[in-house]
């Protein structure tokens, strides 16, 4: 029983990391049929961007590693993220909107590449250790030994996610982005500024994926230029699964790999844990290719 | 008018191409008979393993200025060409080709297995000599190369001596962990079959992805099984947050990594504190190396840091090469690859070098180390 609950919170960890990332592919393609394959990249530039600025608090800078430096850096460095992820669509992907869409996949390969190689000129090839690292107490329960950052890392994606759904829901700019998804001729014909609220989509997707850089950088405590790349292929794989175009079922697709993997690994070994979460998606895709929670008729986002 | 301009720009473009063509046939017989002896270095000075990688090419230019410095050999001077494998079979592929192409006389470098076995092919085709540095699959002897050469002791020897030292603490029960690279599952095997024959078992035999960060349910799945020790063959990378979240899952017994982790790096990625009492395989570092001193110095005060962990075993192939060249007295292949075999006694850093016949050491160089205060020492 212990075993099984100390499982259960291996895999919410990792799936955390994976809904966060999963969570900006679902959004671009949701809202302009676009896998962006450089959205691992931005949690990529996140992590990085993090251990700068969290390097200049710990180092020189003089100011105190408090909660709320951490948590300042948390948010500028995924307002900044944010911005890269604008400029990405404004320059590369903008252009080809109305081009065919794998002139647009393959652009979305080639800036993947290209932030990749950027950061490995700015911060070096080599790994970077962060320079600041989690306490590593935490409770026991029915035999599970449960840290306070696992604890952490979970709580504070889930309350990155509601605060999506809020805004999603709650918002006018949520129901725009809604709008657009549905009918962007439409939408642009009663005067919403698609551009803008696509722009506002690519904000909003790289800052999840740069909290999940910098949670990561935290939390493992080791960030280099290719830690984006696979972890994007999980999170694509997690979209997917849980219905890509739809936001809850990016969360819910992330959290079931992690699980899924975390189970894996431990009754079918660590080589085997892909083999057991991507059959099972493929076995999804082959009955129920929406995903699971993508329907036909579901309206999108 | 039209037509006659570009009739005329084809003429100069195929004049353009067979004069540069006949330009660059001279400057490279020119570069193979006069200049330099030109000598190939191959090695991840990008990617995971950069660190080390540019480790050992820093200690390969410290022996070759010093061979320059002193009238370099067969009154030449030896130049480096230096080619990245980045750790990667196909990027290595195409770096020994382009070593082939600039008409490098003989190879120094290899670092990881997976990468330096393909480049091995394509050096013993061009019949170039090779001496691999660091490297140590069982399987790059095992080819039966006549023109490769390794000077760092086999996975079979590194095996034996993690598992012997677990046993001499009394570890029955071992798990073993390996990153599903070519190097690592070799060495894997081979710890797995001493751990059986010294009477151990085997309690989990995993394999993990080193592109990943979370360990967490492998971690978990040790502590279940209660392990007296476990070793890891991977590289530092991986091997760091391993020990990590070993640590922070509270998995019993001792953790052991293999001479791929063997790296200040897997301290620094591990933490300080969870890395206490780390058991590493490897062939020490120069600094634990009696009679090495002059050679950490003068590294020290040439790049500002301390020698890395293959840094001895670079420093002594370049070496070698250099001896058998003079032994040899020519650059020509057969020559040379007969002077290298018939090495005798070749008094290197830390090791004596000498061949068996299938061209790799005849005594093992593998120690166990172990991380204390931070640093690692000498353990057995």
């Amino acid at each position: 029983m212990g075993i099984f609950l100390q499982i259960l919170i291996d895999g919410l960890v990792i799936g955390a990391f994976y809904s966060l990332i999963a969570l900006g592919y679902t959004m671009v393609y949701g809202i302009i049929k676009l896998l962006n394959f450089a959205h691992g990249d931005l949690y990529m530039i996140g992590a990085f961007i993090g251990f700068t600025l969290l390097s200049f608090i710990t180092g020189d800078g003089g100011l105190n590693t408090s909660v709320l430096g951490i948590g300042m850096i948390f948010v500028i460095t995924m307002i900044l993220v944010g911005f890269v992820g604008m400029g990405v669509e404004r320059i590369a992907y903008r252009p080809l909107l109305l081009a065919p869409r794998l002139s647009i996949l393959i652009t979305a390969l080639g800036v993947s590449l290209s932030l990749q190689y950027t950061s490995m000129n700015v911060w070096g090839a080599s790994y970077k250790v962060y320079p600041i690292s989690l306490p590593k107490n935490g409770f026991e329960i029915i035999g599970a030994h449960i840290s306070y950052s696992q604890i952490g890392m979970i709580l504070l994606s889930a309350l990155l996610m509601l605060g999506l759904r809020l805004f999603i829901d709650k918002t006018i700019y949520g129901k725009a982005m809604r709008a657009i998804a549905l009918d962007q001729t439409a939408c642009s014909l009663m005067g919403i500024n698609v551009y803008r609220i696509i722009s506002l989509t690519f904000f909003i997707g790289a800052f999840l994926a740069a909290g999940a850089g910098i949670m990561s950088g935290i939390y493992y405590g080791t960030v280099n230029f290719m830690m984006g790349f696979i972890i994007g292929l999980k999170a694509f794989t997690a979209a997917v699964l849980g219905g890509i175009g739809n936001i809850t079922g990016a969360m819910l697709g992330g959290f079931v790999l992690g699980i899924l993997e975390a189970y894996g690994t431990f009754y079918l070994g660590g080589s085997w844990k892909d083999v057991l979460a991507f059959g099972i998606l493929i076995l999804f895709l082959v009955f129920k290719p929406t995903g699971i929670l993508g329907a036909k008729e579901m309206e999108r986002m | 008018m039209k037509k006659y301009s570009a009739f005329a720009i084809g003429l100069l473009l195929l004049f353009s191409i067979l004069l540069s063509a006949c330009s660059d046939g001279e400057s490279s017989e020119k570069k193979s008979n006069d200049d330099d002896i030109s000598v190939g270095v191959l090695l991840p000075v990008t990617g995971n393993n950069a660190t080390d990688g540019k480790d050992m090419l820093n200690a390969m230019n410290m022996a070759v200025e010093k061979v320059n410095d002193a009238g370099g050999v067969l009154g030449k001077k030896i130049k480096l060409e230096v080619a990245d494998d980045a750790c990667d079979p196909q990027t290595a592929t195409t770096a020994a080709n382009k070593l082939v192409s600039q008409g490098v006389i003989a190879v120094v470098g290899g670092y990881c297995s997976g990468a330096t076995l393909p480049a091995t092919g394509v050096f013993h085709n061009a019949n170039i000599p090779m001496i691999v540095a660091a490297a140590n699959s069982s399987e790059l002897p095992e080819q039966g190369y006549e023109s490769l050469f390794l000077i760092n002791g086999l996975v079979p020897d590194q095996a034996k001596t993690g598992t012997d030292y677990f046993e001499e603490q009394g570890g029955k029960n071992i798990a073993i962990i390996h990153d599903n690279s070519a190097y690592a599952k070799n060495l894997a095997d081979f710890a797995k079959g001493y751990v059986e024959e010294n009477g151990g078992k085997v309690v989990a035999f995993e394999a993990i992805n080193p592109e990943e960060k979370d360990f967490g349910s492998l971690m978990t799945k040790l502590k279940a099984l209660n392990p007296d020790g476990t070793y890891f063959t991977g590289y530092y990378a991986a091997g760091g947050l391993m020990v990590k979240q070993f640590k922070e899952k509270g998995v019993s017994g001792s953790f052991m990594v293999g001479d791929g982790s063997y790296s200040p790096d897997i301290i620094d990625i591990a933490g300080a504190e969870n890395a206490e009492g780390l058991l590493v395989t490897a062939t020490p570092t120069a600094n634990f190396i009696p009679g090495a001193e002059e050679f950490v110095e003068e590294y020290k005060g040439k790049y500002n840091l301390s020698p890395g962990p293959f840094s001895a075993l670079s420093f002594n192939g370049m070496n070698l090469l250099v001896d058998a060249l003079e032994r040899a007295d020519t650059t020509e292949a057969d020559a040379l690859i007969k002077a290298l075999k018939e090495t005798e006694n070749f008094e290197a850093i830390g090791q004596v070098i000498e061949f068996n016949d299938t061209n790799s050491l005849n005594q093992s160089n593998f120690h166990v180390m172990k991380v204390e205060n931070g640093d690692f020492v000498l353990e057995k």
